[in-house]
């Protein structure tokens, strides 16, 4: 049994210790005994077909992000795409999230379009959104909560057929309008939250991975102790509440 | 001197006592910030009573440690600088040192002006201060969520110093890009520093915590011939040819003695010299080399420089010797992932295993987004700890990164409370062996707190 992670761009959207996010998945698996490999999936890298369980892209600065999304629309975006759809995994946040949306109007420059995994869309707005984030959601675990640290000015807007990762409690979210933070889609999660995500909400790093196993039709995962984290969570909840 | 000054000098002196007779903190930032509420042109005013005028360090990393040698080198030269000097580094804080070292009327004893400057407060202290030299010693990625991204906050720095008088000097660290990049174009006189022939320190291979990787002026990404410290090296634009400035100042012949410092040589136009650097890390390397280049445009004499080097104790919190009964302690202060680094780095260079203290805030001064502690490579730590204790607001995630990293340790305590833990830690370390704290910046106060209480180490403004 392994699982083969998908890294997009590593060395252009990673500013922000959302690979965390990564190491997290990789250990949780290690774990429990399944192997694990990581590909970096880099700028005029093709996808192969059914060569990777989960995908994974952080958050970039402007300049990364127009470059990563000539290489999504030219190289990589429909492959992706049909991987979603055929069962794979995804975790995307941030910038990665903006371009897995349908597309994303900056202020005063072109349209950037996305790969359309998520029915949603970008805007930027001209106030950034900063802060810890508390949002009620179905992958939340336990707990039934995740929790995170946003920093974006983009407002993304969620289509019907898309469903938010969570409802914020405290924080803004996806637009500071709606409530919804984040977007799934299938295996796909879109988020805007840092911290980094995972090590702090394992149902959401638990959920990833059984996605990616469900597709070669294994079975489900054991309980891992999650103590640290989930005390890690709760301090970090207390702490969003408190300096909100 | 202006009235309105006068009576904004002397609210702000009545503060400054009164925090310090009420015991609630030393005054730094208070006074200051009432001055100039009170009258906004407070800083100018006092200022243009400096007959040497003001020099500036800025940068992400080193501020204080750079300034605070840099003060002692003005210090010796007799040129008795007013300086900002517990690294109140707003607009504030130089406002309360300005208020702390004058006299009622107004009258400062000092003839030069010597502040430590928050990146993103550079514009403003340049407008007020009109510095006749301005130091920016690196740019990392730090406090995520107070700044936007770098290039934005180079691209003000420079518009800062492009306004500054043309006689001006600017001291810039040639080894990163994105601050050498400054100096192109600039009318003022630019003097550069960094690393040479860095031999066995130099990595063909860039460290995680590394930022700017392309090229400030076309944007093409940068290759390097070698890495020294994060995104420091010897790199030239792909596309454009633009590449790495040659140092006025420079260091050679570089011997790391892990905590003990460094030994080089240091040369400058017209001679050079060899130093002995007694604090630890590359990281330290450059700050050192960012005061001497300071202090040789301030046209300081290079003995006396060299002599405020070799006797340099790092300024408070940031590396800090501790003796407790039979047991040492050893705390470094780390803000980002390019410190921490560096610090991790140092700290294995020792042989031994190590018993270690981390401690996470995340106050407004830590920075309250604590991500960036996943962008540090604890790796490195691996087989190489026997105790960890996390620590501070945010103990469990510090402690998640540990787990995550599978560092090995002997045992991993979790205690939010910074005295409980320093307690715990102290007495898991055998007689004769040392505790190694590293905490973010608001954990580092607590901690000289607790141990100022214990008499351990002297309080922050008497220092």
């Amino acid at each position: 049994m392994n699982v083969r992670i998908g890294y997009l761009y590593r060395d252009l959207m990673n500013i922000y210790g959302d690979d965390g996010n990564v190491l997290a998945l990789i250990q949780r698996c290690r774990w429990r005994g399944i192997a694990v490999e990581v590909q970096d999936l880099a700028l005029g890298e093709p996808i192969v077909p059914g060569r990777h369980d989960i995908f994974f892209m952080g958050g970039g600065q402007d300049r990364e992000q127009v470059l990563v999304c000539k290489d999504l629309a030219d190289v990589k975006g429909e492959a992706i795409k049909r991987e979603i759809e055929d069962g794979a995994a995804a975790l995307v946040i941030c910038g990665g999230y903006q371009l897995f949306g349908k597309f994303y109007r900056p202020f005063d420059s072109d349209e950037l379009p996305g790969i359309g995994v998520f029915d949603a869309y970008t805007v930027a707005g001209d106030t950034r959104f900063i802060g810890n984030v508390v949002a009620k959601s179905a992958l939340g675990g336990k707990s039934g909560v995740i929790v995170g640290f946003e920093n974006h000015s983009g407002k993304t807007h969620l289509g019907e057929r898309c469903n938010p990762l969570g409802m914020v409690t405290v924080g803004h979210g996806n637009n500071g309008e709606d409530r919804t933070e984040g977007a799934v889609h299938m295996g796909a999660v879109g988020t805007y939250l840092h911290g980094s995500l995972l090590p702090k909400n394992p149902g959401v790093a638990d959920f990833l991975i059984e996605r990616a196993l469900a597709r070669r039709g294994h079975v489900p995962l054991r309980p891992l102790d999650d103590t640290i984290e989930l005390t890690a969570q709760e301090v970090a909840i207390a702490r969003a509440r408190k300096t909100h | 001197m202006r009235f309105r000054t006068r009576l904004a000098l002397a609210i702000g002196k009545i503060i400054g006592a009164s925090s310090r007779l009420l015991n609630i903190g030393g005054g730094s930032t208070l006074p200051g910030r009432v001055a100039r509420r009170m009258y906004p042109g407070f800083v100018p005013s006092m200022v243009s009573g400096l007959p040497l005028g003001c020099a500036l360090v800025t940068g992400t990393n080193g501020k204080t440690t750079t300034a605070t040698l840099l003060a002692s080198i003005l210090d010796r030269a007799g040129l008795t600088p007013v300086h900002n000097r517990t690294g109140a580094n707003l607009m504030a804080g130089i406002a309360s040192a300005l208020i702390r070292e004058s006299n009622l009327s107004g009258r400062l004893a000092a003839r030069i002006g010597l502040f430590e400057v928050d990146e993103a407060a550079l514009p403003a202290a340049v407008v007020d201060a009109s510095p006749r030299l301005v130091l920016v010693n690196n740019l990392f990625r730090d406090q995520l969520d107070r700044y936007g991204e770098l290039d934005t906050l180079a691209k003000k720095m420079k518009t800062a110093i492009n306004g500054m008088d043309p006689a001006a000097t600017v001291a810039l660290n040639a080894d990163d890009p994105l601050v050498a990049s400054i100096g192109y174009g600039l009318e003022q006189k630019v003097v550069y520093y960094g690393i040479e022939a860095a031999g066995r320190y130099a990595s063909a291979t860039m460290q995680h915590a590394a930022d700017s990787k392309h090229c400030a002026e076309c944007g093409a990404p940068l290759e390097y011939e070698y890495y020294l410290f994060g995104h420091m090296g010897r790199y030239r634009c792909t596309s454009c040819g633009r590449e790495r400035p040659r140092p006025d100042v420079f260091a050679t012949d570089l011997e790391m003695a892990g905590m003990n410092g460094t030994r080089c040589n240091v040369h400058y136009p017209g001679g050079s010299t060899a130093v002995s650097i007694p604090l630890p890390g590359l990281y330290n390397v450059y700050n050192i080399l960012g005061a001497m280049a300071a202090g040789l445009a301030l046209e300081v004499d290079p003995d006396i420089i060299t002599g405020a080097v070799e006797e340099f104790t790092a300024a408070f919190g940031r590396v800090e010797r501790v003796e407790t009964g039979d047991r040492k302690i050893l705390m470094i202060l780390a803000k980002n992932p390019a410190g921490f680094n560096e610090v991790i780095r140092t700290l294995m260079t020792e042989p031994g295993r190590k018993d270690v203290l981390l401690a996470l805030n995340d106050n407004i001064a830590d920075g309250r987004d604590v991500s960036w502690i996943w962008d540090v490579d604890f790796e490195m730590f691996r087989g190489r700890l026997l105790n960890v204790v996390c620590s501070g607001i945010r103990g469990w995630d510090m402690a998640l990164r540990v787990k995550y990293s599978e560092l090995q340790q002997q045992s991993l305590t979790i205690e939010t409370d910074l005295e409980k833990a320093l307690d715990f830690a102290l007495d898991k370390v055998v007689p004769g062996g040392t505790l190694y704290m590293v905490p973010t910046y608001t954990a580092m106060l607590d901690l000289r707190r607790i141990m100022v209480k214990r008499g351990l180490v002297t309080p922050y403004w008497e220092g």
